[in-house]
């Protein structure tokens, strides 16, 4: 197995978590985007985990109940099985979990992360439904099954509210292109709008030596 | 205000930025600019991601029965709806 290659960890009730990096030294778990952000921005993120795991920090992607490789169906899936979800996956990890490093809507979750926390480009959760609400719209589809995505009222309703907060815990990273409060702004296109997944490796190496420097501070 | 950035200017970057749409290409564009139609890249679901990102960037909320050809016929259209949303 090359040294760049992920590895497949289960949590929880049988959820998938894939893992670059080495497991000694500090360890994180990657909240990824929600819904067809995270497709957008999958290349970007693993550039990171990547690059993380070079410089000797384990990265941890849990795949959400109802997401990726899960068993569990998306239509039965709530907010709340997310918030559950994010614990199980810090306790697979094991004794070196140092953190969490959230991206867009994943950082909604990190409330439920004991710890420090890292975010990138956060945003609540109401914006997520209309950007889904407008696309369902948009290309003639229902809204109730926006972009393919079947949603149950548990998941949406709580979502609709769910916002991220100040917190003394937390350093926040945002584009310059968004002037809302944050620790750092830094120059970089919003590759979870681009339809086309896009590589930008100018943009991961800026964000990977930012978590690099917080995680071994 | 000298130097302060426009409406127009961040509309073109929010062009630039989800669309894809290069600098040169950005920087052309005027009111009179048509976008939703006949900008290949504005397809239906870029629209979707074009709102949302205006209305973080400035600061907006925009209701879906607002939005239409008209709104997005034009560049100068498109902007003079934001300032009239944003009380510019």
């Amino acid at each position: 197995m090359s040294p760049g290659a992920p590895r497949v960890h289960l949590y929880g009730a049988g959820e998938a978590m894939l893992a670059f990096g080495p497991q000694t030294g500090p360890q994180l778990l990657v909240l990824q985007p929600l819904f067809e952000e995270m497709n957008r921005a999958r290349a970007l993120i693993v550039a990171i985990c990547r690059a993380l795991g070079e410089r000797g920090i384990g990265c941890w992607l849990p795949d959400l109940p109802g997401t990726g490789e899960s068993l569990t169906a998306l239509d039965t899936t709530s907010w709340q099985d997310w918030c559950d979800a994010v614990p199980l996956a810090v306790a697979a990890i094991g004794g070196g979990f140092t953190g969490s490093v959230g991206f867009r809507g994943g950082v909604l979750l990190d409330h439920a992360v004991p710890g420090r926390r890292w975010r990138f480009a956060p945003t609540a959760g109401r914006s997520l439904l209309s950007d889904l609400r407008r696309s369902a719209l948009a290309s003639g589809s229902d809204p109730a099954t926006p972009a393919g995505y079947h949603l149950a009222p548990g998941l949406t309703g709580p979502l609709s509210t769910a916002d991220v907060g100040a917190d003394d815990n937390a350093r926040t990273i945002r584009l310059v292109s968004d002037d809302r409060p944050a620790d750092r702004h830094i120059e970089g296109v919003p590759v979870w709008r681009r339809p086309e997944p896009e590589q930008n490796l100018a943009l991961a190496r800026l964000l990977s030596d930012d978590i690099a420097i917080w995680a071994m501070a | 205000m000298p130097g302060a950035v426009t409406i127009e200017d961040q509309l073109r970057a929010i062009l630039r930025d989800v669309l894809g749409v290069d600098a040169a290409r950005a920087d052309a564009i005027d009111d009179d600019t048509p976008l939703f139609g006949a900008m290949p890249e504005l397809d239906s679901m870029a629209v979707a991601g074009l709102l949302t990102e205006i209305e973080d960037r400035l600061h907006i909320l925009i209701d879906d029965d607002e939005v239409d050809g008209d709104m997005l016929g034009s560049f100068g259209r498109l902007a003079a709806f934001v300032r009239a949303k944003s009380g510019a």
